[in-house]
């Protein structure tokens, strides 16, 4: 499975529809939408950049949900990535029922496993990506199995999104072992694939990656993001 | 204060990325050792009491009780080494690196005294250490950032958002997630993912406990406990002294600025609504898709769009008083200490003299004891700024 992470309305709602078409046409499985909050605690600057560029164009979470909505007809599986407040402000229960039947899921940086199930309990319905990490114990398994996502969202940096992943280590690869043996959900690499060979070595090791910074970095200029998607495929 | 699972009522818990739930695991299992082994408790203490300069004195402050109408006390925590109830904490978390075998120490700061503090007990115990802080905190506290170098700390200039504590937390929690193998997360405040909350208040209580104490001895509690609020560490630390004596009223004030109105305050509790950042679901100052909004304080310690959890628990329980003075107000209470009991306070201090001294008709024939949580020495540049205005 092949994502691309693009941050919502940006630099603008039309160039943002046109990217998230040119994503669909080049063959990724995924997209995930990047609905800005302001305190980014898990982006590096290029994320974090864009999503402070689009707040201050006036870019709210209800003109990227609506963003969404607008590009359901587009066949690509959708997630959202936002942060917990965001969805916390806009009512857990809302929010959920709003982007039932969009969006497969939704991965939240800042709620980790543990922290789920209280937006669970608290009426979120849609499934909420489990995360795993370099620092996943055998004994987490049980929890991020609990989810109803189909996917295992798995931070492959030990920092924030545009950090580099190293696809040598023995100590990653053994990590996506360990996951990979302990659950039937696919196994997505996230934070830190840049280029074709990385997203290679990701396919190998797992069951797919996604691809933020090196995207939304071309997020600007549409001909280049297209550009890069093949160096991709 | 213990938390129930991570929450006081339904604040706080661990609202943090995945990867570091592990090291949450990790400190609080090895926070809850430290605190119960007998050892690691008598070393804290010696540290506070030989180092630090532990118990500090309750000072009856007379010139002004003859001039307000009301028995004012202040807790003297201005007198600790480092100037200000930091010291406390970060001397508990740095004997509590040591002993998970850390070797770096990172934090945040906004006046600078939890970073000065940090980077003494960083020194005292052979840590490396980094301190992120906002430049425009840099800018306006560059005494304490002169410290923090001589005592060998590196301080990182966050160049993010307003450019403030707020950033400077979320700097701090990047290194986190980047180095958590080898470095402690030496959070300033009761703020952040439990455990921080339950024991940066742990590590703090030691202020309340001396000052019911004090009063236990005289045969009278205070009528009246105040401290500021920022993150809420001092208040915290002198409220948990009080907590069950209901004949005791406690009054957190926060920093007013210079308007109620989004912008131009930090008054989290008295304006904020619930809302989940850094770490933990709390009081935030948000707009209605739940940006964190902006704030402002004259103080650079009070200036923090977020809040303890503990805090929130504590106003809807009704137990907590929580109010904000302007930027003004706590300036003329920082003029009326000095002129009048030859003490210079600390900025964010001023708050709750401020709230006290503006309140007289409440408190008259009262005992108030307001928490004097840090000296003023780095503000005089700020003070200096602020007499050239109004000249």
């Amino acid at each position: 499975m092949k994502g691309i992470y693009l941050v919502g309305c940006y630099p603008d709602a039309d160039t943002f529809t046109r990217s998230f078409a040119a994503v669909a046409e080049a063959g990724f499985d995924f997209l995930e939408v990047g609905i800005p909050f302001n305190d980014p605690i898990a982006d590096g600057p290029v994320i974090a950049g864009a999503i402070h560029e689009s707040l201050a164009r006036g870019v709210s979470p209800s003109h990227v949900m609506e963003n969404i909505e607008s590009l359901s007809h587009i066949p690509i599986k959708k997630y959202a990535m936002t942060y917990a407040n965001i969805i916390h402000a806009y009512g857990i229960p809302e929010f959920s029922k709003r982007m039932t039947g969009l969006l497969e899921g939704v991965i939240i940086p800042d709620i980790p496993n543990r922290m789920a199930r209280l937006f669970r309990e608290k009426g979120f319905s849609l499934p909420i990506v489990p995360f795993a990490t370099l620092e996943t114990r055998e004994s987490d398994m049980a929890m991020l199995n609990e989810s109803e996502s189909n996917i295992i969202y798995f931070v492959g940096v030990r920092g924030i999104t545009g950090s580099k992943s190293d696809f040598t280590t023995p100590e990653l690869v053994e990590k996506i072992r360990m996951i990979k043996d302990n659950t039937d959900k696919k196994v997505i690499i996230g934070f830190g694939i840049k280029t074709g060979s990385d997203a290679r070595q990701a396919c190998a090791l797992g069951d797919g990656y996604v691809v933020g910074t090196e995207a939304v970095m071309r997020q600007k200029k549409p001909e280049a993001l297209k550009a890069y998607l093949r160096s991709l495929i | 204060m213990r938390a129930n699972k991570g929450f006081y009522g339904e604040y706080g818990g661990q609202f943090v990325p995945e990867i570091l739930m592990p090291a949450l695991d990790e400190l609080e299992e090895a926070y809850r050792a430290f605190a119960a082994d007998d050892s690691s408790m008598q070393e804290f203490h010696r540290y506070l009491s030989e180092y630090a300069g532990r118990p500090t004195p309750v000072y009856h402050s007379k010139n002004i009780s003859a001039a307000c109408g009301f028995e004012l006390y202040l807790k003297r925590e201005d007198l600790l080494h480092t100037g200000a109830h930091k010291v406390n904490n970060t001397i508990g978390q740095a004997l509590l690196a040591k002993f998970m075998g850390k070797k770096r120490i990172i934090a945040e700061t906004g006046a600078g005294q939890h970073g000065v503090a940090t980077a003494t007990a960083a020194a005292l115990f052979g840590l490396k250490c980094r301190v992120y802080m906002g430049s425009v905190d840099i800018e306006r506290q560059m005494p304490n950032v002169k410290k923090m170098e001589l005592l060998g700390a590196e301080v990182f200039p966050v160049d993010d958002g307003l450019r403030t504590l707020k950033d400077a937390i979320s700097a701090a929690l990047k290194d986190w997630v980047t180095n958590v193998i080898d470095t402690h997360y030496l959070l300033g405040t009761v703020a952040g993912p439990h455990p921080f909350p339950e024991m940066v208040a742990f590590f703090h209580a030691v202020t309340g406990t001396e000052a019911r104490g004090y009063f236990t001895t005289k045969g009278a509690l205070p009528d009246y406990v105040v401290a500021c609020v920022g993150g809420g560490s001092n208040a915290m630390g002198i409220f948990q002294g009080f907590l069950d004596d209901p004949g005791v009223t406690l009054v957190g004030v926060e920093a007013g600025g210079r308007s109620l109105a989004p912008g131009g305050n930090a008054a989290t509790l008295t304006l904020g609504t619930p809302g989940i950042f850094q770490g933990a679901l709390s009081y935030l100052l948000q707009n209605d898709s739940g940006q964190v909004v902006d704030v402002h304080s004259v103080s650079a310690g009070l200036d923090y769009p977020g809040i303890g959890p503990q805090h929130g628990y504590l106003k809807d329980a009704g137990r907590v008083r929580y109010t904000s003075v302007s930027d003004d107000q706590a300036l003329s209470a920082f003029h009326e200490l000095v002129r009048r009991e030859g003490i210079i306070p600390a900025l964010e201090s001023s708050h709750a003299l401020a709230w006290a001294l503006d309140n007289a008709g409440e408190l008259r024939g009262k005992r108030v004891l307001v928490n004097l949580s840090g000296r003023g020495d780095k503000d005089l540049g700020i003070i200096e700024q602020q007499n050239g205005v109004k000249r």
